[in-house]
């Protein structure tokens, strides 16, 4: 009788602690999308900025193409080839602002104030993002969870290494 | 400059009628949202319930538990649980902003009970320690929770890496800089004076380092002149010092807010002998806005607050004979005393509030992405959606 009892509740605890599991890693795939969403939605408002820029007097022809062309490939790369086209649109952004700042009339100087705005946002939302990517992968890893299959059919979040001081 | 109107709610965990760095922190921070416009309520354990000012909530009365050097004054229990979650159930919040929900607390009840953006700040810098490293398993669903994280000082995030295995944003503590610089020189603090403020009683704040190189300054500027402000009774100190050098110090015990901007222009020397413990250094930042020439321990906080010198003098951390030697140089050159005053002063303008909280609102933006706000969360979630799949489209 007496292990009979303990016995269930042992079971209960196992059952309460793979919902609770379950809840966790939920909880976190949710904000692996959140925070995707978040600085997927900043680097493209980025990339229509840099094509901005591109337009104006701030570049000349050559960098101006080169600039347009930076943007366009960080817009359409794929999850997976993102981090590295935009590096390559923080290269060619990096570039323009080095030696268009001394010339620029007030229009211009606005949309790059616009632009370090939003590059200071987007070191945030990348480092919110990667933490969240961090500890799901930290999770999905447990034994529990590969043993009860509690991430479901999720696929595994890709890791961001988009590093900061690139920016 | 705050556009969108938000209803915060923060998390103080320690007793609010306590002194203290995090309770001045989250007070600062609650006025100066309050006063760009946001609705904001605080909870946090009170002694006294009746002087509370009206955007605190009490969550009862707090209990001495010995911290990282110190009492703290924290609550929890399943009393503070329930009031915590009432608290979050009736305020309808956008946000929780929790302060120190690393330690056993009102803030990690409420990141325990809450299911929404919550964003949490890590105040204390301590070695690696033991009672964290076990209970760490413990605290990690309950830290991931966090939308985002935010350190007060790189010695802070480096506590935070080391125990909990997470990263955080930087953003440092808050200061009103306006009212610190715009302080009066006066006579009586004035001359070859030495200026120093905090509760000197406690061993760590590094009164006593202070104490042993005064000696040694005195050889040199027989003149010199030590005021210490602060909370405390000077007498155990007194008995301390050298019989011949008790009438260089004058404990002036707690002054006012104005007081101390006049204490900052007034001395020739600010000196913060700090042995550890220090996560920020806010009465350094202070000190700074105040424009003060600034002596500092070489402990991590303050040598990242001061830029490695290049805002203030620093001398090797409870080295007297260090500290007479630094201190000795800057009373005889007054050039430098007044190009480090300028620096600092300049230095101090990033920690002014309107920079801060700045800071903060845009990670409160961050957090808040795709959310409806704060709700009472249940671990248990994964059961209502496995019986009645409502839960979502509701």
């Amino acid at each position: 009788m007496k292990t009979s009892f303990f016995l269930g509740f042992l079971l209960l605890l196992g059952i309460w602690y793979l919902t609770f599991s379950a809840t966790r890693l939920d909880r976190l795939h949710h904000r692996v999308e959140t925070s995707w969403a978040n600085l997927d939605a900043l680097l493209q408002k980025r990339a229509a900025i840099a094509l901005e820029i591109a337009h104006s007097d701030l570049a000349d022809p050559a960098s101006s193409m080169l600039l347009t062309a930076a943007a366009y490939q960080a817009r359409d790369a794929d999850i997976k080839n993102r981090s590295m086209a935009e590096s390559g649109l923080s290269g060619a952004l990096g570039l323009i602002i080095s030696d268009g700042l001394a010339h620029a009339t007030v229009s211009e100087q606005a949309l790059l104030q616009e632009l370090s705005a939003l590059t200071a946002k987007i070191r945030v939302a990348i480092s919110i993002h990667t933490d969240a990517v961090s500890s799901t992968v930290m999770v999905r890893r447990k034994l529990v969870v590969k043993t009860f299959r509690l991430a479901g059919t999720a696929p595994l979040p890709v890791t961001y290494e988009f590093e900061s001081d690139v920016l | 400059m705050l556009t969108t109107k938000l209803r915060i709610g923060i998390v103080c965990p320690y007793g609010w009628d306590t002194p203290g760095g995090v309770q001045n922190h989250v007070r600062d921070l609650a006025e100066f949202l309050i006063a760009s416009g946001h609705s904001v309520s605080v909870l946090a354990p009170a002694i006294d319930e009746t002087k509370l000012p009206d955007y605190v909530v009490s969550a009862g009365k707090p209990i001495s538990i010995p911290y990282n050097g110190a009492v703290a004054r924290v609550l929890f229990g399943p009393i503070a649980y329930a009031r915590v979650r009432q608290w979050i159930g009736s305020a309808n919040f956008d946000l929780l902003h929790l302060h120190e929900p690393a330690i056993p607390s009102i803030s990690l009840l409420a990141c325990w009970a809450a299911e929404g953006p919550m964003v949490g700040t890590f105040h204390a810098a301590a070695k690696r320690q033991k009672v964290i490293f076990a209970i760490g398993p413990i605290l990690e669903p309950a830290i991931e929770k966090l939308s985002a994280r935010i350190a007060v000082s790189e010695a802070a995030r480096l506590t935070l890496t080391d125990h909990l295995e997470t990263d955080a944003i930087v953003v440092p503590n808050g200061i009103y800089a306006k009212r610190y610089s715009d302080g009066t020189a006066q006579g009586k603090w004035s001359g070859n004076t030495i200026g120093f403020i905090g509760r000197f009683e406690e061993p760590r704040k590094g009164l006593q380092v202070l104490v042993d190189a005064l000696p040694i300054i005195a050889r040199f500027a027989p003149d010199v002149k030590v005021f210490v402000a602060g909370p405390g009774d000077p007498k155990d100190f007194e008995k301390e010092i050298d019989p011949q050098l008790r009438d260089r110090f004058e404990f002036l015990g707690k002054i006012s807010e104005q007081e101390k901007a006049d204490f900052m222009s007034s001395v020739s020397i600010y000196v913060a002998p700090n042995t550890g413990g220090e996560s920020f250094g806010i009465i350094l930042a202070e000190a700074l806005a105040g424009g003060a020439c600034v002596v500092a321990s070489d402990i991590p906080a303050f040598d990242s607050l001061l830029g490695g010198g290049t805002y203030g003098a620093l001398f090797e951390s409870e080295n007297s004979t260090d500290l007479a030697k630094v201190i000795i140089d800057l009373l005889r050159d007054e050039e430098k005393r007044k190009e480090l005053a300028i620096a600092g002063k300049r230095r101090a303008q990033l920690f002014d509030w309107e920079v801060v909280a700045q800071q903060i609102f845009s990670i409160y933006e961050m957090a808040m992405v795709g959310s409806k706000g704060v709700a009472l969360g249940s671990d248990q979630r994964s059961w209502n959606r496995f019986l009645s799949r409502d839960e979502e489209k509701r």
